[in-house]
């Protein structure tokens, strides 16, 4: 029945589809996505700035904001700042911040950019294998997982967002609680115009 | 579906149109049009290098293609597909010389070789590709690639988002087509994939 009426709609519809580019897969979602059920989370090698490992499993019993970026990816540099902004605050209420590099020169790229931007709590993480776009499941960047104290993924938000503000505050205040977030909590995304 | 929509839609109506659209094409359309699409894909191109340089796909015969178009300009989410790319050359270490690795740009107004050339710093033997917006759509065309510039929003011209797909696109040493793999496929698979293609070499080549 559904699928007639999509076949149907599919036949009506055919001269719209030839004009238009490929279209979004659920894959190319964004906003806040809530699982219905936590997700375990991969474990990657990450490293600090002494190339030593400071992964996940370092941060065992605390809720982690993980933030996936890279220095060619405009967006992800322009919501830097406020996540710099926000850390302190997520430090007071035990919510680790994670700001997890993807670039290929690692930690280089990483000092760069955090200079460039003034950059002041956040640390530098890199993704020494470069497997985490491919084991976190992030076909597109910036993404930013919710992990709960016991390591499980509760949601992510994908594409910029105003991290530093009220919306953005009452979403994590869940995380730091354990509970459940809700779709009102979204933080506004950022958009990017030209080249910062 | 491969393809990535390269953009924040602000109402929620034309993305739900969409998303019915997609599941439109995959449950009516695709399964059919796949097969007689992919065996009209031609590689061939007449595009600038981040060099300056006027380059025909001719240029880097000899070598597999891996290519794929994307521009650098995106607002709100990237596709980590030069990532993966640049993961699948590590994986390939010394076969890397025997591969050209091409990034064509679908927005070169603002994709210029001098800044596609800085952009593609962070992707060492990654090629960018740009040229006159007639020579793109014609690459696009032959690859059976679609995108669409979008219209800016706000008052600034230049910010605009240009939808479009990202797969990956393998071609043979000639140029002729050989597969099309999704933008996330994992770089392992897309490694082998190439090791398959290396390894029938005809004497003399």
């Amino acid at each position: 029945m559904k699928r007639r009426a999509f076949i149907l709609a599919s036949l009506s519809l055919g001269g719209a589809l030839a004009a238009r580019p490929a279209l979004a897969a659920p894959r190319g979602q964004r906003g806040l996505v809530i699982h219905d059920q936590p997700r375990p989370v991969a474990a990657i090698d990450i490293r600090d700035a002494e190339s030593r490992p400071a992964g996940l499993d370092t941060l065992k019993g605390k809720p982690v904001l993980l933030n996936l970026w890279a220095s060619w990816c405009m967006p992800c540099v322009a919501e830097l700042p406020a996540l710099d902004r926000l850390k302190p605050a997520l430090d007071a209420q035990g919510v680790a911040l994670v700001a997890l590099s993807l670039d290929r020169s690692g930690k280089v790229a990483v000092a760069n950019t955090f200079a460039r931007l003034g950059i002041k709590n956040l640390d530098i993480r890199t993704d020494e294998n470069r497997v985490a776009a491919e084991k976190l499941d992030a076909p597109a960047l910036p993404v930013t997982l919710l992990i709960d104290a016991q390591g499980r993924e509760v949601a992510r938000f994908i594409g910029a967002a105003e991290w530093d503000g009220v919306p953005a505050a009452r979403l994590l205040d869940t995380l730091a609680a354990g509970t459940r977030p809700t779709p009102d909590m979204a933080p506004p995304p950022v958009r990017m115009g030209t080249a910062p | 579906m491969s393809g990535i929509k390269e953009r924040h839609k602000d109402k929620e109506s034309t993305d739900m149109r969409r998303l019915l659209l997609t599941l439109l094409i995959c449950m009516a359309v695709v399964p059919a049009a796949k097969a007689s699409e992919e065996a009209r894909v031609s590689g061939r191109f007449l595009l600038t290098d981040m060099n300056g340089r006027t380059v025909t796909d001719e240029m880097y015969r000899g070598r597999i293609r891996l290519v794929t178009f994307g521009y650098t300009f995106c607002p709100d989410i990237c596709p980590t597909v030069l990532n993966t790319l640049s993961v699948v050359l590590d994986h390939l270490g010394a076969d890397r010389t025997k591969v050209a690795t091409l990034f064509i740009s679908v927005d070169p107004e603002r994709d210029t070789p001098a800044h596609l050339k800085e952009y593609l710093n962070a992707f060492p033997d990654i090629t960018g590709l740009s040229g006159t917006p007639e020579q793109v759509a014609a690459a696009a065309r032959n690859f059976k690639v679609r995108y669409e510039r979008q219209k800016p929003e706000g008052d600034d011209s230049r910010a605009y988002a240009v939808d479009h797909s990202a797969s990956i696109y393998i071609m043979d040493r000639e140029g002729n087509f050989l597969a099309k793999m999704p933008h996330m496929s994992a770089p392992d698979r897309v490694a082998d994939r190439v090791r398959s293609y290396l390894a029938p070499v005809k004497a003399g080549e």
